[in-house]
């Protein structure tokens, strides 16, 4: 069975180059535009793997990242987690830790714009750990 | 003795609680008033001795004993009156015993002001010592006795120390009691006591002389209270105007003070608004380039389809000028960050030698693709930080990034970090081409790429790390050749961290707690 891979950016071009990537290595996509379209793909699609950008309308990445910290989510606290941000790593763990006050606790993070191999890398490593976990 | 009691009173009043300067100069004067009259009982009982004995004028002394008696015994009630003035509200007495004693000293009500009270409490002084000085001049001689002009320092007293009206108040009550005496003298109503051996028996019946001394001593007395009222006057309105330009100057002190705060709220909000406006502006001018970048990178990593060389040259300098478009976005918004004061939001507890070695990392693959050996060196032990780990990393990496680019295959970039007198030095040396004379002093300027224009920048690195540096307090500068290099060549930067940023002990410690609130 394929893996079903959740990504989450508001950017259609994006979303379309990750998505042909994905799709072209053999996995199965699902697509949100912010962080509320996410949250109900969460739980309708119950996917392997969640790429996530950071900013974003309505309801951001940070936003989303503390939501799941609720008891509520404990059910989708398995499923890894990517960010695909252009924003610097350091600078979004710096601003998320100051603004939640919570560890930035995320399983791995890309920085746009998306170099293909790297990131079918880090999308392979992040499905494979979940398997054997 | 009963001198130095009476003075002890006057910085103890004076310096009473809540107090203005005119009443607690008004406080003061009325322990004054006690003070002089100790002096005048002590004065009138040596003139009488010295009278007497010196000069053997004959008058009885015992009726002077009696009226020293007398205004002994009311100067020590006045200085019980004296030290309880601005005692107001609080009772330094039970309320039982305090009652009825104040009644009894004419202490006014509590209630009335401290100034009105003072201002009574030394009206009745100054009639009662006139009372006095009149009895005591009927006995020792009346018109006779010279010491009548002594009434010219109640003039004095009163109107130094009260209120100018009471100076002639004074004045014209003293001119009634000398003619009241000298005219029941004059009329036989009263006996005469004569001073044998001083003056003619029968002065007192001498209208003219009478008339003479009369006239003398109002005229006396109605000059001093002019004076003494007038330059005394003029000396309060000065005191008034003082304190009142001392309150201005602190009412106007108190709102430059709210003003300027408002003035940084306003700039902070400022400050705030251009960091998110900076956020915002960051995140879409980079979204379209990246989304490009990123099909250029598909396209070039053949996920679309094979690809001519023609395109892929193409499309590698297409990708090219996004990197550094990006680069040029990424820089230019750091700055604007940085002038914002971004940098102080992001201070925080910094290991330096974590920082350094970070750094090192990020750069340890590209020394490698040029063969360059890459050498650190930092002490053992160095002090703790505030100061934004991102930016210091982000300069020491760029820093380390140039020193590689400029220095040939083979060579050697070495990162060494000091404690010199409680300041952090890191020095990054090269064994690179150096930097021209020309150069050396623009190179941290925005946009100065030197005079080799083919290696690719946007000019702004040098200025980036330049601004980290000094938003932390400290300094940077090159040098080119590097003076340690034997050859003579290479160059070498240098920046400097004040020890201002180092976290005392207790301090580091608190901070540790309150970055791991989930420990």
């Amino acid at each position: 069975m394929a893996y079903k891979i959740l990504l989450v950016d508001d950017d259609p071009d994006i979303r379309e180059v990750v998505t042909m990537l994905l799709e072209m290595k053999g996995y199965e996509t699902v697509t949100a535009c912010d962080g509320i379209e996410c949250l109900a793909a969460l739980r309708a699609e119950e996917p392997d793997l969640m790429i996530i950008d950071l900013l974003m309308p309505k309801m951001d990445g940070f936003a989303v990242l503390k939501e799941l910290e609720d008891g509520r989510w404990s059910k989708y606290r398995h499923i890894p987690i990517l960010i695909l941000s252009s924003v610097r790593e350091e600078a979004s763990r710096r601003r998320y830790e100051l603004e939640t006050a919570l560890e930035f606790n995320v399983d791995d993070y890309v920085e746009k714009p998306i170099n293909p191999d790297v990131l079918l890398e880090r999308v392979e490593r992040l499905v494979n750990k979940k398997k054997k976990a | 003795m009963t001198t130095a009691s009476g003075g002890r009173i006057a910085p103890r009043e004076g310096t009473g609680p809540g107090l203005t300067p005119e009443e607690s100069a008004l406080v003061v004067r009325i322990g004054v008033f006690v003070k002089m009259r100790w002096l005048a009982i002590a004065g009138v009982l040596i003139a009488s001795l010295i009278a007497t004995q010196v000069f053997h004028i004959h008058f009885s002394l015992v009726p002077i004993y009696i009226i020293c008696v007398v205004v002994t015994l009311y100067n020590f009630f006045f200085l019980y009156q004296a030290r309880n003035l601005d005692v107001g509200t609080r009772a330094s007495l039970p309320e039982v015993l305090a009652v009825p004693l104040r009644r009894f000293l004419i202490i006014p009500k509590a209630t009335s002001s401290l100034i009105e009270r003072a201002r009574a409490t030394g009206n009745i002084h100054i009639i009662v010592d006139l009372a006095a000085l009149t009895v005591l001049l009927h006995y020792t001689g009346g018109i006779e006795n010279l010491f009548i002009f002594y009434f010219v320092f109640h003039v004095i007293l009163a109107g130094i120390l009260l209120h100018y009206r009471v100076a002639y108040l004074v004045a014209t009550w003293a001119i009634f009691l000398v003619v009241l005496l000298v005219g029941l003298e004059y009329y036989e109503v009263i006996p005469h006591v004569h001073l044998e051996g001083f003056a003619a028996a029968n002065l007192h019946q001498q209208g003219s002389y009478i008339l003479g001394v009369l006239v003398a001593l109002s005229t006396c007395l109605y000059a001093s209270a002019y004076m003494v009222t007038s330059i005394s006057g003029e000396l309060r309105k000065r005191q008034r105007e003082v304190v009142a330009l001392q309150q201005k100057g602190l009412t106007e002190k108190t709102q430059e003070l709210a003003e300027a705060g408002q003035e940084l709220t306003k700039l902070e909000e400022g400050r705030q608004h251009l960091l998110r406006f900076l956020a915002i502006a960051s995140h879409d001018l980079k979204a379209p380039l990246s989304a490009v970048q990123s099909y250029i990178q598909l396209m070039l990593g053949g996920f679309s389809g094979e690809l001519t060389d023609k395109q892929r040259q193409m499309l590698d300098r297409s990708s090219t000028r996004i990197t550094e478009q990006l680069e040029l976005i990424s820089d230019l918004l750091d700055i604007s960050r940085i002038e914002g004061g971004q940098i102080v939001q992001e201070m925080e507890e910094v290991s330096i030698s974590q920082v350094v070695q970070e750094s090192v990392e990020n750069v340890r693959a590209l020394a490698a693709d040029k063969n360059i050996k890459l050498g650190i060196k930092v002490p053992a032990s160095l002090p703790k930080l505030e100061a934004s780990g991102v930016r210091l990393k982000q300069a020491i990496t760029n820093l380390l990034v140039n020193a590689i680019k400029f220095t040939p295959e083979g060579g050697d970039v070495l990162i060494r970090v000091t404690e010199q007198k409680g300041d952090i030095f890191m020095e990054i040396m090269d064994t690179g081409t150096g930097i021209s004379a020309e150069d050396l002093p623009k190179i941290f300027d925005d946009f100065y790429r030197g005079s080799d224009r083919e290696k690719p920048g946007t000019g702004l690195g040098l200025s980036i790390v330049r601004r980290v540096v000094e938003a932390h307090g400290g300094k940077i500068w090159a040098e080119s050749p590097n003076p340690e290099d034997k050859k003579g060549q290479g160059s070498k930067f240098t920046m400097t961290l004040p020890k201002s940023l180092v976290i005392a002990g207790k301090k580091q410690s608190q901070k540790k707690l309150a970055s791991n609130p989930k420990d």
